[in-house]
């Protein structure tokens, strides 16, 4: 069975998911969700593939209503999530019945929210993805009235007292805010900035309104570049620390070109790059200095943490029949309060 | 056979995700060849955590997923590669050519006039100088799989402009510095456009989206603007492919 989600009130949101990996050999950006944690997160709630696509939510209030049971699950920056008036917890599977409003509303200490559906969304895909990629034209913005089709239907799951919320999987949710810390290694070309690369760790920087999905442009003290030779053209990393202006310094991010002429500074660790993603306008942030070794390091640690909730999910789910549609419909709600 | 003179490299940090391998030969032919041989090694290997290589002058980023692999992991792997290529047979690879017609100058080419300023030389010269040569593909780069290659013999290398616009339509033939390009997809640029072609360059709704690869070559061809609307609408194809007005 299908279902339809119709699109009421889209605000800033689009379907993505990981992103494109086999883009930057053909000169295509990766693109896909910004927090990479938040995406990753939401799709394990709802008993997702990681990479399945999703909807990314930016800044803006987004409601939906769907044709048929559902199961959600919100992440990403703190906000109201309500199902059919009822408040529901964020960074929790949440059941929705048919007909039933969600509504997403007041984002903040953060700018991206990810919603995932259980059963997934279908979506075109480009070179294996469904992320939109804005040069190429490609994509699925979601508009007034867009119609999103879900391959999976899930009965409701409800505490059968005071529709209390039934599941507490209790993953550690990321720290969210406007005073930012960010971890980057030094860059190939760090050399090339001399003693002033030091002002990126010793310096404060605000978030541009200017910034986007392919970079962040923050203000603040700059280093400056000792030479002054032109660079070949090279692919440069998400997360690439450049100086290309007297203005500002730019970060790109995941739809960043992936050729570039600007020496690269420092590079933002994958766990930087989620931080980076939920910074709002006016955010400061500061660098901190890290190794390779330590940045993996973090980033493997996280990771676990999805893997430890991916099991907790497994084992709720399989217990409700959730996925194995033969089970479900003869267990009794009852089975898991 | 002919064997790849496979240039000296050195591996640089490039956050945790990525690694930049620099050829450092003082011969820009090997050293090219080299990374593109070297991106070509990776791909085909399709080693699982490797995400892909980018391949542009001198240089190549590979990018890996770093839970399922490491950083010296890669680097060890990127040096068994370039090992591998001394034993690779280049005599295979013969590239495809390309025909790109343009028209130069006007709402097609606004800057034009200005290149030929710079360059105290006429705008017919400039014209002369971009189709009087063969473009080798050296690269894909952004936007959108741009075809990067040496640029036409200039007196001067062409500065990028001083305020980049907001939008370069698609089919924009632009140079800068020493290096020319086609923009496959309407994009901010800050390169001066001497012209348009009013081929497709790009089509997502097939696989290669660009349908040139680092290696290929590109001949420009100058038609009047009347000749524009005959072309509207055709895809760029390799010469031996082609059927055009």
């Amino acid at each position: 069975m299908s279902g339809a989600i119709l699109v009421q009130q889209p605000g800033n949101s689009v379907v993505t998911d990981l992103g494109r990996f086999r883009g930057p050999r053909f000169g295509l950006p990766v693109n896909g969700a910004l927090d990479q944690y938040s995406a990753r997160a939401a799709n394990i709630l709802a008993g997702n593939l990681d990479n399945h696509p999703l909807v990314e939510i930016t800044a803006l209030d987004f409601r939906m209503t769907a044709n048929t049971d559902l199961l959600i699950a919100v992440t990403g920056a703190p906000l109201t999530l309500t199902v059919g008036g009822r408040p529901c917890s964020q960074w929790e599977p949440v059941s929705v019945r048919a007909g039933e409003s969600v509504s997403i509303r007041g984002i903040h200490r953060g700018l991206r929210a990810y919603l995932a559906v259980h059963g997934s969304l279908e979506a075109e895909t480009l070179l294996g993805s469904a992320a939109p990629d804005t040069v190429v034209g490609f994509g699925l913005q979601l508009r007034e009235g867009t119609t999103l089709v879900t391959r999976r239907s899930v009965t409701p799951v409800r505490q059968p007292y005071f529709d209390l919320p039934l599941f507490r999987l209790g993953l550690e949710r990321p720290s969210m805010g406007s005073d930012l810390s960010v971890d980057v290694t030094d860059g190939p070309d760090v050399a090339e900035f001399g003693e002033s690369g030091e002002l990126l760790f010793t310096s404060e920087y605000a978030v541009s309104g200017r910034s986007n999905h392919i970079g962040l442009r923050l203000g603040g003290e700059l280093p400056e570049r000792t030479s002054s030779g032109e660079v070949l053209s090279r692919g440069v990393p998400v997360g690439a620390v450049e100086v290309p202006s007297r203005e500002e310094l730019l970060v790109l991010h995941r739809g960043r070109g992936v050729t570039a002429g600007y020496p690269v500074l420092a590079v933002v660790t994958s766990t930087g790059l989620d931080v980076l993603a939920q910074a709002r306008p006016g955010d400061k942030v500061r660098f901190r200095k890290t190794t390779v070794a330590e940045a993996t390091a973090a980033h493997r640690r996280s990771r676990a943490q999805l893997e430890t909730l991916r099991e907790s999910v497994n084992t709720v789910f399989g217990l409700l029949g959730i996925g194995c549609r033969p089970q479900w419909q003869d267990l009794p709600v009852a089975a898991c309060s | 056979m002919s064997v790849l003179t496979v240039a000296p490299t050195e591996i640089h940090e490039c956050g945790d995700s990525a690694l930049r391998v620099v050829a450092i030969s003082e011969a820009s032919e090997d050293n090219w060849l080299t990374v593109h041989r070297l991106a070509d090694w990776l791909e085909s290997c399709g080693a699982e955590g490797l995400h892909g290589a980018v391949p542009t002058y001198d240089s190549v980023l590979v990018e890996f997923d770093p839970i399922m692999v490491s950083a010296r992991q890669v680097r060890a792997f990127v040096k068994l590669g370039l090992l591998e290529l001394h034993h690779a047979d280049e005599s295979a690879k013969a590239p495809r050519e390309f025909d790109v017609p343009v028209v130069y100058g006007g709402e097609y080419g606004p800057d034009l006039e200005k290149v030929a300023e710079y360059q105290g030389i006429s705008t017919e010269e400039v014209i002369r100088f971009h189709t009087g040569k063969t473009y080798t593909v050296r690269c894909l780069g952004a936007p959108a799989g741009s075809p990067m290659m040496d640029g036409p013999a200039f007196p001067k290398p062409v500065p990028r402009l001083k305020d980049p616009r907001l939008s370069v339509p698609a089919g924009a033939v632009a140079v800068a510095g020493r290096q020319a390009v086609i923009a496959p997809a309407a994009a901010p640029g800050g390169w001066c456009v001497i012209g348009q072609t009013p081929l497709s360059v790009l089509n997502i709704r097939r696989e290669p989206l660009v349908p040139y690869k680092p290696g290929d070559i590109l001949r420009f061809r100058q038609i009047p603007a009347e000749a524009f609307s005959d072309f509207a609408g055709m895809d760029l194809v390799p010469l031996e492919l082609e059927a055009r007005p």
